[in-house]
């Protein structure tokens, strides 16, 4: 944001505006940019998942949109959408039914705020970054829990109980796992985490230590989960639940759903990225001439690999869900926690 | 700035509250609370609490309220009939009568100079990560570990009531 106030300072018409001007037009930039950003993803994730899901099972996925490769099959998607009709059923919550998927875009956007794209350039740079986005996005959570409760209907009520069972339990995993980096950073802010992790492939966080290795695929399954994807994607089993807490809905407000779905896949995995693969520095030092196009590569490629397992891993049971959170993944990742204080005292980092 | 967010925030919070009150579903009555609860932490957030502002957020609206949420949704039926049959209109002016006289003498203490509202938001570091960890870590240590005690004595507690005492695994 910082830079951002300073392209605006030297912009014709902005040089004579006072602080506080400049900060309310920064932030409404940026909360443009950002929306868009993230509505950009949905659009380029769903086509890619597409493609990803061919490849992985030997054919083709969308080739016929837009000539190439069916590149414009999820545009054309997205408009089918907004055309469609608004339903709300007649036994609804009304009130509720269609704030809630505003309140999970709304968790999902404000997570966004804290992501550091580049140096110096974040929306909000904020003291407790990291914190501040499991914050917002344990929101997200709320939302699931009221679209299911307002559509009604046991399917959509059973997904919601499962969605916000699975993803509390998952954002202690989540959260824990990143605490070894926090405590080799020292700071809760992104951008200090990133410029913690200079030089170099072997300065990122996953290569400092084997117990921050270890983290850093704890994060990942746990990421999986708390983004309901699969193999853990409960909530919306369409064998078991119809499409989970999402079933009742239609249109725009279907395509909120969605919107919140792929955009939180892109920031659990740009998380990875500035926390454990070095943020914006390019894996051999000297070469980072493009810091935000690293960033956003290497968050493609997280989601690259998120779509890897979800199209090769079968379903996990509810049962096997919980167990996997609460008696390997939590004790796993307390111990990376202690391994890596350990390793850090004999190593002589701290006192 | 800080003041007109301190007052906004504070009436959001109000009106947070009185809604929850006067809902008739018990689940919209819980999401106004959790509306509340994120009103709450933007007032620590302008008092310059971001931290205690943060784990609001995650603590009490991300967490306890969907376990709330999850309770509410379960046993909605029978526990909103029984409320119902309880509250008899001609106990309302007893039910409304001891938080009246708290509300009256509160308003009591707080007349004149006292009742300052906004007094301008704390020194810069108050209340930041590495003061509360240094308090919870260094000088309250030990009531912080006997709380954890206390929290997992409810959580063994409160299986042995759900499950029966025959069926502990440790039986």
């Amino acid at each position: 944001m910082d830079i951002l106030t300073a392209l605006l300072q030297g912009l014709p018409g902005f040089g004579g505006m006072s602080d506080q001007g400049l900060f309310i037009t920064g932030a409404a930039v940026m909360a443009t940019l950002m929306f868009t950003v993230m509505a950009l993803c949905a659009i380029v994730f769903t086509w890619m998942e597409r493609k990803v899901a061919g490849f992985i099972q030997s054919r083709y996925g969308p080739m016929r949109t837009g000539r190439w490769h069916g590149w414009a099959q999820a545009v054309a998607d997205m408009l089918k959408i907004l055309g469609k009709e608004d339903i709300i059923p007649a036994e609804a919550d009304k009130g509720l039914f269609v704030f809630a998927p505003l309140v999970v875009l709304l968790g999902s956007l404000l997570a966004w705020v804290a992501v550091p794209w580049a140096p110096g350039f974040v929306a909000a740079d904020l003291d407790l970054g990291l914190f501040f986005i499991f914050a917002a996005s344990s929101m997200v959570v709320i939302g699931i829990l009221m679209a299911g409760w307002a559509s009604n209907n046991k399917w959509a009520l059973y997904g919601a109980a499962r969605g916000a069972a699975q993803m509390v339990s998952y954002e202690i995993p989540l959260a824990l796992a990143t605490i070894p980096v926090i405590m080799h950073v020292g700071s809760l802010n992104t951008q200090d985490i990133v410029i913690a992790q200079q030089g170099g492939i072997w300065h990122w966080f996953i290569l400092r230590d084997p117990f921050l290795f270890v983290a850093f695929w704890m994060y990942f399954i746990a990421s999986i989960a708390e983004t309901n994807r699969g193999p853990f994607d409960m909530p919306e089993t369409e064998s078991e639940l119809v499409a989970g807490y999402h079933t009742e809905y239609t249109g725009m407000r279907f395509a909120f759903f969605f919107l919140a779905e792929y955009a939180n896949l892109f920031l659990v995995s740009l998380i990875a990225v500035f926390v454990f693969l070095g943020g914006w520095w390019s894996p051999i030092p000297g070469l980072d001439f493009a810091p935000a196009l690293t960033f956003v590569i290497k968050g493609i490629l997280m989601v690259f690999l998120n779509m890897w397992v979800r199209w090769t891993l079968p379903r996990v049971r509810v049962d096997q869900l919980m167990y996997l959170c609460w008696k390997v993944m939590i004790p796993v990742t307390l111990l990376c926690i202690v391994g890596s204080g350990i390793l850090m005292i004999t190593s002589g980092a701290v006192g | 700035m800080e003041g007109l967010l301190f007052w906004f925030c504070g009436s959001l919070l109000l009106l947070g509250g009185v809604m929850m009150v006067v809902q008739r579903s018990a689940v919209v009555s819980a999401l106004w609370l959790v509306f509340a609860f994120l009103s709450a932490a933007g007032i620590f957030a302008v008092l310059g609490g971001t931290f205690l502002a943060v784990m609001q957020v995650l603590v009490y609206a991300g967490a306890i309220m969907v376990l709330f949420l999850f309770v509410i949704m379960m046993l909605q039926g029978p526990v909103m009939d029984g409320e119902r049959r309880l509250m008899h209109p001609a106990l309302w002016p007893l039910i409304a009568a001891p938080p009246a006289a708290v509300l009256i003498m509160l308003a009591g203490f707080l007349r004149g100079d006292r009742m300052v509202g906004f007094a301008g938001a704390p020194a810069p570091g108050f209340g930041s990560v590495v003061q509360v960890a240094t308090l919870l870590l260094g000088r309250y240590l030990l009531a912080f570990e006997l709380i954890s005690i206390i929290l997992l004595v409810a959580l063994i507690g409160a299986l042995a009531v759900g499950r029966g005492e025959r069926k502990l695994p440790w039986k």
